[in-house]
């Protein structure tokens, strides 16, 4: 997927102006963000819990060249392949190679983040490969030529008029707006009829236990379990941090997952892999691939200050907590990963040049950090960023800083290390600054500080420094 | 160099390393649990499951009917299968598909079906994996009325049935039939997902994981349009958890 962060701004204003938006992200809060807050007081070691969780995490990020290679030999002993794939387009190709060598006709996509990195459900319906998103909100978004709007729930900002009309453009004739219930059951019967035929199937991958070589589904509409059943093939694709130890480790990492994402004490299914179809078995995948994705994850890990965004399972509690996301929307973000996650995860993969703006994009309140399951201290990774983008980088392909700014800091320090530069300084922005003020105040600056202006007043320098003022007011006394 | 290699060498390389290190025994994760711990533990789960039985069911009961299973005690076995067949009744079922589980052959639920003119199948493992008998197993669950199993384990902490697909025990059997029936025997409802993931890991240490497994925990579900929540997306609309309260259990 091609990353649109550079729009940030613009996106982020349509947004908010959009009332039919606002009133959907509402939903973020009251269903989402209170769901969490109720089935956390409901859990009596929850604290217990995202602590467990968090040493998990660490201590697997810690070890995972060590934990890759211990969970690849175990899908390929239990009869599945692994494939390695250091970008989105080596992973892309895979699939599709496969798709063609297999004589492959229909591929059922279950929701997988990783899979929107590479864009593989457009590319494979370019490739000639019918390839359908089965998760209903996927779904939508897939008809409507869009990208997810939220890491749980996709198509959070459309609503059941929209949707009606992206089913099936005779069911939204006339004025009555059909439940969600109609809709739910038309997309049913439309996705049955692909289940039915589908041969090869995409799934993402909640958790993969490197102990024994299985991978976790965790759904509530049963897609994933459709994909895990009916094609004979069934690829499941995972970023390289998705790894946790032993199979022990899942009652803990299922619990503080499923209660963060929706409030539920469990999702409706939870699914478990552990290779191709058992020979006794009546149906099911013969063939089970597993895609272990990089896609410059690498340049989180050597970064001691954001490697434990690796720590994240995407359970989008952040974005729910987030009052910046709740108002500028997913879109915004410009790429797979939105929300406070995202604004770290994204600009070091696809570049902190374009990205700048997402790390701003924050008012460092801490609802994500105290949101986190697994304790990610994302506000402090977000200062980590806006200082990487401020100090600017060596890599002239990454340096975010405008060589003006650099040169007006630069002034700036030049400025302060000295008594008689300082004051002469002073006087001379003193002198600039007049011209623009009223009553001792600046209410609208000129360009390329207007921006400044826009929402708070600046004060008007004084005209004679303090010092120079007493020893006025001593000489007069003498 | 494979793929592999290069990949793995970046991760290395990414934590500061020039080599893989072993790490070092952590509280958090059970990895470091040997086989004899794994072992006694899930034997201990499941001793559990059976001493305390009775608490366990109360607790089931409630959260089951929390995740949405319609959920039936019953005292014996002619009970619950005239239950099924008024179930299927209900939903005039013409066809019903169940499972090779031992339990749905332990109460005499054929006869009862049958009787009242349901067409019945059951889903045994006949031949040996031929591209026409997977289709035709599909078929079958894609055109079945009603799903009948029995549970492997359920679990009290979230009204959760565990299912290990298996000869006997299709992948769709309670997935694609529109309503799906449960049958529970008291002794195999574990406290919660550890004792369950417990069991699991001492299985796999001594070999005998099986090949995939689902945790169900209510009807199928989304709320994906305007929040709202639905049920019956993609999987059963209906299900309903039996519980078989027999002495001889």
């Amino acid at each position: 997927m091609k990353p649109l962060t550079i729009n940030f701004r613009s996106k982020a204003a349509q947004t908010i102006g959009d009332e039919q938006v606002q009133n959907s992200l509402e939903h973020v809060y009251t269903g989402f963000y209170r769901g969490r807050l109720n089935a956390a007081a409901d859990t009596h070691n929850w604290e217990e819990l995202r602590t467990k969780g968090k040493a998990i995490k660490d201590h697997t990020i810690a070890h995972l060249d060590h934990y890759l290679e211990m969970f690849s030999e175990k899908v390929e002993e239990n009869g599945g392949n692994v494939f390695f794939a250091d970008n989105a387009d080596e992973a892309r190709q895979y699939i599709t190679e496969l798709a063609t060598d297999r004589d492959i006709e229909t591929v059922i996509k279950s929701k997988s983040m990783v899979s929107e990195e590479m864009a593989l459900a457009e590319n494979m319906n370019e490739s000639g490969f019918e390839t359908i998103e089965t998760d209903l909100g996927e779904y939508i978004i897939q008809l409507a030529g869009e990208t997810p709007y939220h890491l749980i729930a996709p198509a959070v900002h459309k609503s059941r008029k929209d949707v009606a009309e992206l089913l099936d453009k005779d069911f939204a004739d006339g004025d009555r707006v059909p439940d969600a219930t109609e809709l739910t059951m038309l997309a049913r019967k439309q996705l049955r009829d692909v289940f039915a035929r589908a041969d090869m199937s995409v799934t993402g991958v909640n958790f993969a236990v490197a102990e024994s070589g299985s991978i976790v589904l965790v759904t509530n509409e049963g897609n994933g379990r459709m994909s895990t059943s009916v094609p004979r093939v069934h690829v499941a694709v995972m970023g390289m941090e998705k790894i946790i130890p032993s199979i022990q480790d899942l009652s803990t990492m299922l619990r503080i997952l499923i209660r963060s994402a929706t409030g539920q004490r469990i999702s409706t299914y939870v699914t478990m892999v552990n290779g191709p179809k058992t020979p006794d078995e009546e149906e099911g995948p013969e063939e089970f691939h597993v895609v272990i994705m990089n896609n410059g994850r690498h340049k989180l890990l050597k970064d001691p200050f954001l490697r434990e965004s690796l720590n994240c399972i995407r359970c989008g509690a952040c974005l729910n907590a987030c009052p910046v996301y709740r108002k500028v929307g997913g879109h915004a973000y410009g790429w797979v990963y939105p929300g406070p996650i995202g604004a770290i995860v994204t600009p070091v993969i696809t570049g902190l040049k374009d990205a700048n703006n997402l790390p701003a994009a924050s008012s460092l309140c801490g609802a994500c950090h105290e949101a986190c399951p697994v304790k990610i201290n994302i506000p402090r990774m977000l200062l980590e960023l806006r200082h990487k983008t401020a100090e600017g980088s060596s890599d002239p392909n990454e340096r975010t800083s405008k060589f003006a700014e650099r040169a007006i800091w630069k002034a700036w320090r030049t400025g302060m290390m000295g008594r008689g530069r300082f004051d002469w300084g002073a006087r001379l922005a003193y002198l600039l600054m007049r011209p623009f003020s009223i009553n001792g105040w600046i209410k609208k600056a000129p360009p390329p500080i207007s921006g400044w202006t826009l929402s708070r007043d600046f004060p008007l320098i004084a005209g004679e420094s303090l010092k120079s003022r007493l020893n006025r007011r001593r000489k007069k006394d003498i | 160099m494979t793929a592999k290699v290069r990949f793995i060498n970046q991760v290395t390389k990414a934590l500061g390393r020039t080599k893989i290190i072993r790490p070092k025994e952590n509280y958090a994760t059970a990895i470091f649990e040997d086989r004899n711990l794994a072992s006694s533990k899930a034997a201990q789960a499941l001793e559990d499951a059976k001493a305390m039985t009775t608490t366990l069911i109360d607790q089931m009961v409630e959260s089951a009917d929390e995740a949405g299973w319609k959920v039936h005690r019953t005292d014996n076995f002619e009970e619950s299968a005239e239950l099924i067949v008024s179930i299927c009744e209900t939903h005039r079922a013409k066809f019903v598909l169940r499972s090779a589980h031992s339990v749905l052959t332990d109460i005499p639920l054929d006869s009862a079906l049958s009787a009242s003119g349901t067409v019945l199948e059951i889903t045994e493992h006949s031949s040996k994996g031929s591209n026409q008998q997977i289709e035709k197993s599909k078929s079958a669950a894609f055109n079945a009325d009603v799903g009948i199993t029995g549970v492997d384990y359920a679990i009290a902490e979230t009204g959760t049935v565990v299912l290990h697909p298996r000869a006997g025990v299709s992948r769709l059997l309670s997935l694609a039939p529109p309503t799906h029936i449960a049958v529970l025997r008291p002794g195999d409802v574990l406290a919660s997902l550890d004792e369950l993931f417990a069991i699991q890991r001492g299985d796999f240490l001594n070999g005998k994981l099986q090949g995939s497994m689902n945790l169900i925990s209510g009807p199928s579900k989304t709320a994906d349009i305007e929040g709202t929540t639905v049920t019956g997306i993609h999987g059963p609309l209906e299900v309903h958890l039996i519980i078989v309260e027999n002495d001889q259990y």
